[in-house]
């Protein structure tokens, strides 16, 4: 389980976020939702390690996270997505694949690691040989997703992976990691400007505003409170 | 005619070397965006440490490598002390310290070396192969150079291109942030960027060494004209600095030959302009987009 | 769900401009009116100056000729460091290439002693003229290169320009050099002390020029496109010329210098010029702190006195000559090193920090070194990071809600 108890990170003069407190549960989607500038790539930057804290915790199944470097955070099992996916243009598909799968798996494991996500992802399959610069903007989606899950991590964090992408493959991308959710008792926490969508999958819901949690509650409930979603989530 | 040969084939002997330490120069652009200007004084101080032994007669082999090793050591030290400070400040910052550096290293070989001209004995002869009646400006060291600087290129290769370690080399180039959310330990993988620059720089050094007077300054023109050769290629291309190597060579070999050898620096300033203004990212890099 | 909280009111920004006609900060001098040098810039270099010519005229009546010779050497090295601070500092090209630009100085003054009658002001200005016309010539490409390739570029500069000399060897005098004449004085003046009035004049006067320029719209120009070239050029600042000038100038100052050198040794040659000279002047530029004048007099004080008194220390250690003709080399290099790890702004910024530390002990009121200060002479390093102001600053309000949405955080 995610646990950020009380989290706050400035970035010199701005204060991103402000006491942030919530937990994300095993095999749960968490939702992040909130408008421009609130503070949710911060969040999950500050989880995989890549932003420094200012005050509060973060740990994960009862390890603390703050304070260790990024490259021992994933090795705890922790995937994070960047803002723009982070596909490495210069490398191969099968290259980028690979890439996620060294630090952990032997040759032998490796093979069948990445037959596994290309079992999931035929269209890469096909083309495994080519230039990830090649991919459309879903198939980038599809390669970013696919890299970070061949490390086999227990909690895997997206930002915005629908940005970009048209409704249909929005809808199978986000199908898909609610599978993989409940399938592999995968912990996702999701940032998304698509509420709607990251509301019809999640089971909780973390709204944050400049900064601060304005609610963390059931996806049910925020997506019922109409008021809510007129002054935070636009619509 | 004979003089235009012997000029081609001078040219392409230097212009291997060039490229060796313009290889250098790549991987340390690649890993770390900073241009060394100490690689020259790098290779010149683990080629001091190969004279020295060589002087108690160990043999030519061992020294040689050992020399490599030391160069491994020397460039990973460095970075780790003198480069890893200086991430993420201004970026000229580096650059100032490796011209300190450079004038360090000249100072600390003439104090711990001494300062009279030593010679560095050659592995192989150096005398002109022969073909029938004419003798070419050729010899069997200079055979040992290309097969020197050709194994090292077939090594970048192999590395980059078929091993793990070197797939992350690449992904550190390439994307750093993202290499470390998947798990590459990006750190480490600069440090071994700067080692095995070193390496690189070293051998030249090696092999450099017989044909000169040997001096603490005897790298600070190689690692002039290895500059042009990597900015000619593209600071972040190996192939690049092959080719670089060979055109820097063989352009300065005939300004050499036929406008004479002091002219030479100049030679090299010419090129370097030209290939800035005409493509600054040199022939081979991929131009990147500017960020506003 | 409460009724929707109302966001208090931003306060009005108040506008960043230009500030005019240097308007001085409030320090804590203003307790001491009397200490206060005149508001308006010329005037104000004009009487440092005078009292720093007067300070030098004492000393140097005061030491014998011979250290007047010392002396001359330090505003010789002043001219050229400050030349290459307006450069490397302010304008943040660095340019490996001053020492072949003194090259070029010494040489013009050389060859029109030599192959020539001319009076030796012409001689001096013809130098300053020429070696500033080279770094016009130089400096046009130069604005298209970026850090590393300008310093690889005048890198080679530094090490070809001088190879001229031994290539036409019987025009230039060839290993021997030319002989210069030093300029006789008039009446008993001893020709030694005559020779490094001429320098420390030529040096102040070359100061306050210098720092003219920087207080006027080229200085904030030059800073502009060190900052971020982009953003100069999009206010409307022509980013080539700006880049051309300071090259120009610090060219200029090189050629000055050079031609001094020439006189004082009395020979020129291209062993005085080597790269090693341009990497101590980069040294001394850094110990001194980049991009400030009175910086230049620092390092040009190392720069004289740190060969004799490595080779003293050499010996005293009886480290053996080897090491004594080397600790020179090894001490600029761990100097360019170390400052720049430890303390980017050079003595100049370890002096302004103290003068800070003591003025806020005293109780006046601190400028940070970040925003604006025409008090301390463009004194902008290379070595720190550009201060770019913070986004919510100066509203910076108080109200939790502030600042406004999505200036500037991630989402």
């Amino acid at each position: 389980m995610l646990d950020v108890e009380d989290l706050s990170v400035s970035y010199g003069a701005v204060q991103a976020l402000q006491g942030v407190t919530f937990q994300a549960r095993e095999g749960t989607v968490t939702a992040v939702l909130g408008a421009n500038g609130a503070g949710k790539t911060t969040l999950l930057r500050t989880v995989s390690g890549l932003v420094k804290r200012q005050s509060g915790n973060v740990s994960y199944g009862g390890v603390e996270l703050t304070g260790l470097s990024v490259e021992n955070i994933v090795r705890l099992g922790i995937s994070h997505v960047p803002e723009g996916r982070g596909v490495i243009e210069e490398l191969t598909i099968d290259e980028n694949l690979r890439l996620g799968t060294l630090w952990q798996f032997g040759r032998q494991e490796r093979r069948s690691v990445l037959d596994e996500i290309y079992e999931l992802f035929p269209q890469l399959a096909q083309r495994k040989r080519r230039m990830a610069s090649t991919l459309s903007g879903g198939e980038r989606q599809m390669l970013a997703i696919g890299r970070a899950l061949s490390s086999k991590p227990k909690l895997l964090l997206l930002d915005e992976p629908s940005l970009g992408l048209a409704p249909l493959v929005t809808a199978q991308i986000m199908a898909l990691i609610q599978e993989l959710a409940r399938e592999t008792r995968l912990t996702v926490v999701l940032v998304e400007q698509n509420v709607r969508s990251a509301l019809s999958i999640a089971e909780e819901a973390v709204v944050i505003n400049l900064g601060r949690v304005v609610i963390a509650d059931t996806a049910v409930s925020v997506a019922a409170d109409t008021e809510l979603r007129h002054l935070y989530l636009g619509f | 005619m004979s003089l235009f040969i012997n000029l081609t084939l001078n040219g392409i002997t230097n212009g291997m070397i060039f490229a060796a330490v313009a290889l250098g120069l790549v991987f340390i652009w690649r890993a770390t965006h900073i241009v060394n200007f100490s690689q020259g004084s790098m290779a010149m101080f683990t080629t001091y440490i190969a004279v020295t032994l060589l002087d108690r007669h160990i043999n030519y082999w061992l020294v040689f490598a050992a020399a490599l090793v030391a160069g491994l050591v020397m460039g990973g030290v460095i970075e780790v002390v003198l480069i890893r400070p200086l991430r993420g400040k201004h970026a000229l910052n580096p650059v100032i310290v490796t011209l300190g550096l450079f004038i360090l290293l000249e100072g600390l070989a003439g104090s711990i070396f001494g300062v009279g001209n030593r010679s560095f004995p050659p592995a192989f002869s150096q005398a002109g192969l022969t073909f029938g009646h004419s003798t070419i400006a050729f010899s069997h060291f200079d055979v040992f150079i290309l097969a020197a600087v050709v194994i090292l290129m077939l090594g970048t290769l192999v590395l980059f291109r078929a091993t793990n370690m070197g797939l992350r080399m690449r992904a550190a180039a390439f994307a750093p942030e993202v290499a470390r959310l998947l798990g590459v330990r990006v750190g480490r993988i600069l440090t071994l960027g700067w080692a095995l620059a070193a390496v690189a720089g070293s051998l030249a050094g090696l092999l450099v060494a017989p044909t000169v007077s040997f001096s603490p300054n005897f790298m600070d023109l190689i690692l002039v004209y290895a500059f042009t050769a990597a900015v000619v290629g593209g600071l972040d291309s190996p192939v690049g600095a092959l080719v670089g190597g060979l055109v820097t060579g063989l352009s300065l070999s005939y300004v050499g030959g036929y406008l004479g050898s002091s002219l030479e620096p100049l030679g090299a300033l010419a090129i370097l302009m030209v290939v800035l203004s005409a493509r600054p990212e040199g022939i081979f890099s991929r131009p990147a987009p500017r960020r506003v | 769900m409460s009724a929707i909280p109302s966001v208090p009111p931003v306060p009005p920004v108040p506008p960043v401009s230009d500030p005019g006609p240097i308007p001085i900060p409030p320090t804590g001098l203003s307790r001491f009116p009397w200490l206060r040098l005149p508001r308006q810039p010329m005037l104000r270099h004009l009487l440092l100056g005078a009292v720093a010519a007067f300070g030098f005229y004492i000393l140097t009546s005061a030491i014998s000729s011979f250290n007047d010779f010392r002396v001359g050497e330090i505003a010789v090295y002043a001219i050229a460091l400050a030349g290459l601070s307006l450069l490397t500092g302010t304008n943040g090209q660095i340019s490996l290439g001053q020492g072949a630009f003194m090259a070029v100085g010494a040489y013009t003054l050389g060859v029109l002693m030599t192959h020539t009658h001319l009076p030796l002001v012409v001689d001096v200005l013809a130098a300053i003229g020429l070696s500033g016309a080279l770094g016009l010539v130089v400096g046009m490409p130069a604005t298209r290169l970026k850090g590393p390739y300008l310093a690889g570029m005048t890198l080679i500069l530094a090490l070809g320009l001088p190879r001229i000399a031994d290539k036409y060897s019987t025009f230039f005098g060839g290993d021997q050099g030319l002989t210069v004449n030093s300029p006789t004085p008039p009446g008993t003046i001893d020709p030694q002390r005559w020779l490094s009035w001429i320098e420390i004049v030529g040096a102040i006067v070359v100061l306050i020029l210098l720092a003219n320029l920087t207080r006027s719209r080229f200085g904030r120009s030059f800073r502009a496109v060190r900052d971020d070239e982009i953003a100069a050029g999009l206010s409307g600042i022509h980013v080539a010329r700006t880049k051309v000038l300071a090259f120009t100038v610090a060219a200029s100052c090189a050629g000055l210098a050079g031609a001094f050198l020439g006189l004082s040794v009395g020979v020129v040659n291209t062993g005085e010029f080597s790269l090693t000279l341009s990497i101590y002047l980069l040294a001394g530029m850094v110990l001194g702190g980049a991009g400030s004048l009175v910086g230049a007099w620092w390092g040009a004080i190392v720069l004289v006195f740190m060969p004799g008194w490595s080779t003293s220390i050499a010996n005293s250690f009886n480290l053996g000559s080897a090491v004594g003709a080397n600790l020179a080399l090894v001490v600029f290099g761990l100097v360019l090193i170390v400052v720049i790890m430890a303390a980017p702004m050079g003595i100049q910024g370890g002096i302004g920090w103290l003068g800070r530390r003591a003025l806020s002990l005293v109780g006046g009121s601190v400028p940070a070194p970040g925003a604006p200060t025409p008090r301390q002479e463009g004194n902008e390093p290379v070595g720190s990071i550009p201060s770019i102001p913070p986004p919510a600053a100066p509203a910076a309000p108080a109200a939790p809600a502030a600042p406004a949405r999505n200036i500037r955080a991630q989402s």
